[in-house]
């Protein structure tokens, strides 16, 4: 059996979307022969798994449709699903599957799906066979203006990269003198001012409390942005230039080095989907704060795997956090057995049977 | 009669059941089991099943619930009575099985471990239930075929809790008060939620005749065992033909069949008794049936003694005529006031109908009585409504001017109230031309509480637009007649039980009945009776449906209960909140106070006010 899959991008794309579709169709590929167009290739492909086939992309709509249209027709191809990994391309993928009979799957990420959407995009979402969204929370505000049977309606989250993993010995060490003997909040993100809901200000604002409590704490901030510049300047004017240190955007295996020196993942956002890097920083045995207004809730398990909190109390979990001592190899192993590929592959296979 | 609680927590990333939770949504339903609460849990702490239970078939505590399988491969939480459970059980035994208890619900799990959900179609009575099977990790939620008992469930995306009522699983902190834009317009509209809406955008129900399975890719199948339409659809295709006589005898045997399945309880069964056709004749059947000792209850208002609405002497009549122990229970207005914040809290979804139910309810408790019959399908199963004449007439005579384009539009803006006031009609007269013309619009019509229209007075634009577009109101209607039950009395039939007798009396009976801890059972919504009136009854020709029934106990009744002509249960309830000091929000609302306004408008919005 085969599946279509339309996707904004796939193998050699960027960012956390790619990633889940690049997740999502290795699950799939153990069962079922994978057929990717994506609208945007960003770098190298490299190798496909197997039963994975990527074709050209189109990054133009009305060419994209059309290319789709012809994949389909001469194609030929008898397929079990037409995977759609976007809302906003939920059209083309609702046309498609009404015009040849295909079953439709929707893949629902965020934000995205958090806001009523035009008329035609709520049609196409309407006519899903199967929705898959990555939290609860997501899937909860689709169904507020989505009329659509809830129980069609499933929960496949983000999974974990195999990178994010507890070291005893780590292979690298961020050298910086802020580390060596503190105790260090983290946060990692974009800094864009679109995305304002991420939480920093909140962390930033009861940092003065803190540290009267905690002298030798600091608050390290990965990402960059166009954020990035107001930030500094409440910083700077909450007098806290030695306790805030922006260390801009890193690569993967860096932020895994940080995961192991800091004492606290804390993220009190409103805008996640699901907060995939909640999972792993407790993949890598840090303890994660997090908000209870969005898909946080999800990645942090309710409370039982990593920590939420009310916004008001943010500053006294923080303190409560830091002072419980915590088992990071035994917080590692959970996550890893709670997030890892191997039941996000059984999900995805079962939930397509 | 019981309340069933199934926690299944299915999704990989999800934390074991909350136990605590599951109790508090479990003894939320004390008063539908007094007599025992019970609990179990899986191994994995990812299942765990609640029961609160009101004893009646096997009064044992090894019949307790959640009942566990011998080979522990299954777990029941059920509720209701299955009344061909001695036949199952000895076929059951015929094949090997071998049995613990006397209950019905034993019954349910070895019936299930032979032969799986296709067993739900040998079950005759009245049930919901949640089994879970250790062995496929799967849970299964079903419901009987016509709705007689309800089941609730919250599917979030990583778990699915379960219960009998609405207000049991609002115990849980995380299910929201959002309303449901679906099911509060549906009550707007027609007096009740309509299934499979509830009063809350996270609680469904399982749909009458429906089972869910739940694994851990969340519920993988929802399906319909048994639908009304099909079994009238299937009906019409058979040649046989019945005479008048013929179609009394099977009648009365498939009657008489019922009512001595409905008695099946190691509890006395009473009866509730009103001044008409349907509870009389199921008294007389009872005798029938063999049963000597029969207490029966009249519920009667203090207001109507010595005056023609009064039902009570007319009652007293029927009963002293087939000589049972009979009770007349007087109501009046105080006595309502009083319990009316106990109504409000009984009522498990908003409802503009139930108060009669739950005082009748009252009466049978303090009769000492556990179990009680009532007449309840017998004018939506013989055709007793005036709908079975009207609805095929409005639509015959209004297709024409229905189905030229606008013409509802224009005769509803035109239409002066004025004009309304004069003639005595209600509002819902300016709906005759846009709906009267199809079968859906003129059902509509007729069971209508508000039109859509209207609505926008009461709430918000955005929350009807969101509401009417969701519940598609002439689709939710015409649906139920898929496949087409074939005749007009067919299609009313299906209408009037898939639709009113579900979504208000049934489910009104069971929340009014059940806070008194008192079963109620109707041997008129039963799938025997139902698989022979199907085929008997579309096919008479000018023949009274009800004089089926009245004619089938042995001692029949007088003429003067059966041609008294069909005056429908009046109540002073509408006078008295009208009437009272507390309920006064209607009178905020223009249209409400107009005087052609029916009185349950009024109580529909001070209800609804009071919920919001």
């Amino acid at each position: 059996m085969k599946v279509l899959a339309l996707l904004t991008d796939g193998y050699g794309g960027f960012g956390g979307i790619s990633q889940y579709n690049r997740d999502f169709c290795r699950a799939l590929a153990n069962k079922y022969e994978v057929h990717i167009l994506p609208r945007s290739v960003d770098t190298h492909t490299g190798k496909l798994p197997q039963n994975v086939f990527q074709y050209k992309p189109f990054a133009h709509k009305i060419l994209y449709f059309i290319r789709a249209l012809f994949f389909v027709v001469f194609r030929k191809n008898d397929y079990l699903y037409i995977f759609c990994g976007h809302l906003y391309m939920a059209p083309l993928a609702a046309i498609l599957a009404k015009m040849f009979n295909y079953r439709l799957w929707l893949q629902v990420h965020g934000i995205e799906a958090w806001k009523k959407p035009s008329a035609l995009i709520r049609w196409s979402v309407e006519q899903s066979d199967l929705i898959t969204s990555v939290s609860r929370y997501t899937r909860k505000e689709l169904l507020r203006w989505a009329n659509i049977d809830p129980n069609r309606v499933k929960v496949i989250p983000n999974t974990l990269r195999e990178q994010f993993c507890y070291q005893k010995k780590l292979t690298t060490v961020i050298s910086n003198d802020i580390f060596s003997g503190k105790q260090i909040l983290l946060t990692v993100s974009r800094l864009n001012a679109a995305e304002r809901y991420k939480g920093h200000d909140l962390v930033i604002n009861s940092l003065p409390n803190l540290l009267s409590k905690f002298p030798k704490l600091h608050y390290v901030i990965i990402g960059d942005g166009d954020d990035k510049e107001r930030l500094q300047t409440l910083v700077t004017n909450l007098d806290l230039n030695k306790s805030v240190h922006f260390l801009g955007k890193l690569d993967d295996q860096s932020v895994v080095a940080l995961f192991h020196q800091a004492s606290l993942y804390v993220m009190p956002s409103t805008g996640e989907g699901f907060g995939i890097v909640f999972v792993e920083s407790m993949a890598c045995g840090l303890p994660a704060l997090g908000g209870n207004r969005d898909g946080s809730v999800d990645a942090l398990q309710d409370g039982y795997l990593g920590n939420i909190t009310n916004f008001s109390d943010l500053e006294v979990r923080i303190e409560q956090l830091l002072r419980t001592p915590v088992d990071r190899e035994k917080l590692a192993n959970q996550t890893k057995q709670l997030f890892g590929f191997d039941k996000f592959s059984q999900l995805v296979l079962g939930v397509a049977a | 009669m019981c309340g069933v609680v199934a926690f299944y927590n299915y999704h990989y990333a999800a934390p074991a059941v909350n136990m605590t939770q599951m109790r508090k949504v479990r003894d939320y339903m004390h008063a539908r089991g007094p007599d025992a609460a019970g609990e179990w849990m899986s191994h994995d702490q990812r299942v765990a099943f609640g029961h609160r239970r009101l004893s009646i078939i096997d009064l044992s505590e090894r019949a307790n619930q959640p009942l566990v399988s011998q080979d522990k491969r299954f777990v029941v939480s059920f509720n209701g009575e299955i009344y061909n459970y001695k036949q199952l059980k000895k076929e059951l035994q015929t094949a090997g099985k071998i049995f613990t208890t006397d209950s019905d619900t034993e019954v349910i799990l070895q019936l299930y471990a032979e032969k799986g959900v296709a067993m739900l179609n040998d079950l005759r009575g009245m049930f919901a239930f949640s089994i879970w099977d250790a062995l496929k990790q799967e849970l299964l939620i079903a419901r009987d075929a016509f709705g007689v008992k309800p089941l609730y469930y919250a599917n979030d995306g990583w778990s699915i809790r379960v219960a009998s009522q609405v207000k049991a699983l609002k115990q849980c902190e995380d299910i929201s008060n959002e309303q449901d834009a679906a099911g509060m317009i549906g009550f707007w509209l027609l007096g009740s939620v309509p299934e499979p809406y509830t009063r809350y955008v996270d609680i469904r129900a399982v749909p009458a005749g429906s089972y869910l399975r739940i694994n851990c890719n969340g519920v993988v199948e929802e399906k319909p065992y048994f639908s009304m339409a099909t079994v009238y659809h299937e009906a019409l295709k058979s040649q046989l033909q019945y005479s008048k006589e013929e179609a009394q005898i099977t009648i009365r045997e498939a009657l008489l069949d019922s009512v001595r399945h409905h008695l099946v309880a190691d509890v006395p069964v009473g009866a509730f008794l009103s001044s008409g056709i349907d509870s009389a004749s199921l008294i007389g059947l009872m005798r029938d049936a063999g049963q000597s000792e029969i207490s029966t209850v009249t519920l009667a208002f203090s207001e109507y003694k010595h005056k023609p609405d009064d039902e009570a002497p007319l009652a007293q009549t029927i009963a002293r005529f087939y000589g049972v122990q009979h009770h007349t229970r007087y109501i009046d207005k105080k006595e309502f006031m009083n319990d009316l914040p106990e109504i409000m809290q009984a009522m498990d979804q908003p409802s503009i109908d139930g108060i009669n139910s739950w005082y009748v309810s009252k009466a049978a408790k303090e009769l000492g009585l556990k179990v009680a019959i009532s007449g309840l399908g017998g004018d939506e199963f013989f055709g007793g409504y005036p709908s079975f004449r009207k609805i095929p007439k409005w639509n015959r005579w209004l297709k024409l001017p229905s189905s030229l384009p606008l013409m509802g539009e224009i005769v509803r803006h035109m239409m002066p109230d004025s004009l309304l006031s004069s003639f005595h009609l209600n509002s819902k007269s300016k709906g005759m031309i846009k709906y009267g013309g199809d079968r859906a619009g003129a059902y509509l019509l007729m069971r209508s509480l508000f039109l859509p229209w209207e609505l926008k007075r009461f709430l918000k634009a955005d929350f009807v637009e969101d509401g009417l577009r969701r519940l598609r109101i002439l689709k939710y209607i015409d649906e139920v007649n898929r496949p087409d039950a074939g005749t007009g009395f067919a299609r009313i039939s299906t209408f009037e039980t898939s639709l009113y007798m579900r979504n208000q009396l049934l489910r009104d009976t069971d929340w009014a009945s059940m806070a008194h801890s008192l079963e109620v059972r109707v041997p008129f919504v039963d799938r025997n009776l139902f698989a022979v009136t199907s085929s008997v009854l579309p096919k008479l020709k000018s023949v009274n449906s009800k004089y089926l029934i009245a004619n089938s106990p042995t001692q029949v009744l007088g003429d003067e209960i059966i041609n008294r002509p069909k005056t429908g249960f009046t109540t002073p309830i509408g006078e008295w909140i009208e009437n009272d000091d507390h309920l006064q929000m209607w009178k905020q609302k223009s249209d409400l106070k107009k005087s052609n306004c029916h009185w349950s408008r009024k109580w529909a919005y001070d209800l609804y006010t009071g919920l919001v």
